[in-house]
């Protein structure tokens, strides 16, 4: 199908924040997501023919998304890799993080690589089993079951703060 | 079935699941009290990470930023013009040329630089050096611009990936491909440039630039987007020129 230049000027108008938000949390930087979200729309807007059911556009956006995350890993590998303790001085994130947003990063950032970006997809998109399936071209069991093994870590990490998180709560008291 | 077994099951139930299938874990939770407190607070919980989940900080140019790289591309992809059409320019060319022997010298330089450097936005040259490293990269670039490799120190918090060497207006000149903002780039002159500080038609390709000299070379800042989003960029790199 033709997928025209004003569909999908509309598509980035609807769906920007969406991806945005994803990679967000699923790279932990705001800087990151902006540049992740970038590069997605841009390839795309070169694959858009790849696209088979305009119904399916946002599924078809987070797997590019991903794509493009792999590609940015694999550039940034030889990068030294920066904690999220060391990135909350980073003046654009300081002010914003609330001590749930800061625990919440640190936990995501300690989750299994194939664990986190279904856990962002879950709780931030609240897409279905079946969705989140769909996006990352898995089986919906091993969608279920990553995803169980997941939430368990997740919420074992949220109940074991780190002292940036505990000195974040005694700054908010 | 054990409690353990069913706590596993609780991971992986989710608000608004068929009620079928958790039946066992409902009838389960509705006889176990200890149970049914653990699920209680994993249930307040998980709704506590949801709503922080929810929580995504607003980065207002980034649709904007979107649209530029999107206009680019299209730009690039544009069918070119036809041939016949150039004939239109042939008075235009032979105006050109009598302005040089009129002695239209400096200005048909200018204009010269400005076309080569909007050529260089829709079509860049592709790196000659790809490099992380940034004293390589600027070793080889001191070296095509017959000189040493510094640089002044507004530009001393930018750091590039790529290289080439070019030619602007008969004079050496590199473009440095930024490493962290793929929109921007920076060309190096081996020459004092006069002129305004604005290269007017590098704006109809989409493009912004920002033009500085140290007196001996010429620096521009060539980026793909708008000249708001340029100023962003350099007051973020401490680019003041």
């Amino acid at each position: 199908m033709q997928i025209t230049d004003q569909m999908f000027n509309d598509w980035v108008r609807q769906h920007q924040r969406f991806l945005f938000g994803i990679a967000y949390w699923w790279t932990g930087s705001r800087t990151d997501a902006e540049e992740l979200t970038q590069e997605a729309f841009l390839q795309a807007y070169r694959s858009r023919s790849s696209l088979r059911d305009v119904e399916l556009v946002k599924g078809w956006l987070v797997g590019i998304l991903r794509h493009c995350h792999s590609q940015m890993r694999r550039r940034t590998k030889s990068r030294e890799e920066v904690s999220f303790d060391e990135m909350l001085y980073e003046p654009e994130s300081r002010p914003t993080l609330s001590a749930d947003a800061l625990a919440l990063h640190q936990s995501l950032e300690k989750l299994e690589e194939r664990h986190r970006l279904p856990v962002v997809l879950f709780y931030f998109q609240d897409l279905s089993y079946r969705e989140i399936a769909e996006a990352l071209e898995l089986p919906i069991g091993t969608v279920m079951s990553r995803l169980a093994r997941a939430r368990q870590q997740l919420h074992g990490l949220m109940k074991a703060p780190t002292k940036l998180v505990l000195m974040k709560k005694a700054e908010s008291l | 079935m054990s409690c353990e077994v069913y706590k596993s099951e609780m991971y992986a139930w989710r608000p608004g699941d068929d009620l079928s299938d958790s039946k066992p874990l409902l009838d389960h939770l509705a006889t176990c009290p200890e149970c049914a407190e653990w699920f209680a607070n994993f249930s307040a919980s998980d709704e506590r990470i949801r709503q922080t989940f929810s929580v995504v900080p607003e980065s207002p140019s980034l649709e904007a930023k979107i649209f530029a790289g999107l206009a680019y591309e299209r730009l690039q992809r544009a069918p070119r013009k036809s041939i016949w059409r150039n004939w239109f320019l042939l008075p235009i060319v032979a105006s050109l040329l009598l302005g040089v022997t009129l002695g239209f010298g400096p200005w048909l330089q200018e204009a010269r630089l400005s076309r080569q450097v909007a050529t260089l936005l829709s079509q860049p040259p592709s790196a000659e050096i790809n490099s992380n490293d940034q004293k390589q990269l600027l070793a080889w670039s001191a070296g095509a611009l017959s000189g040493d490799a510094g640089l002044p120190p507004e530009l001393s918090r930018v750091e590039f990936r790529g290289a080439s060497s070019l030619k602007v207006a008969s004079h050496n000149a590199v473009l440095l491909k930024m490493k962290n903002e793929q929109r921007a780039s920076l060309l190096i002159i081996d020459a004092r440039l006069t002129g305004e500080n604005t290269i007017k038609s590098f704006h109809e390709t989409a493009g912004s630039d920002s033009r500085w000299s140290d007196g001996r070379r010429t620096y521009v800042l060539l980026f793909q987007g708008s000249e708001q989003d340029m100023h962003a960029y350099m007051y973020q790199m401490g680019i003041v020129t």
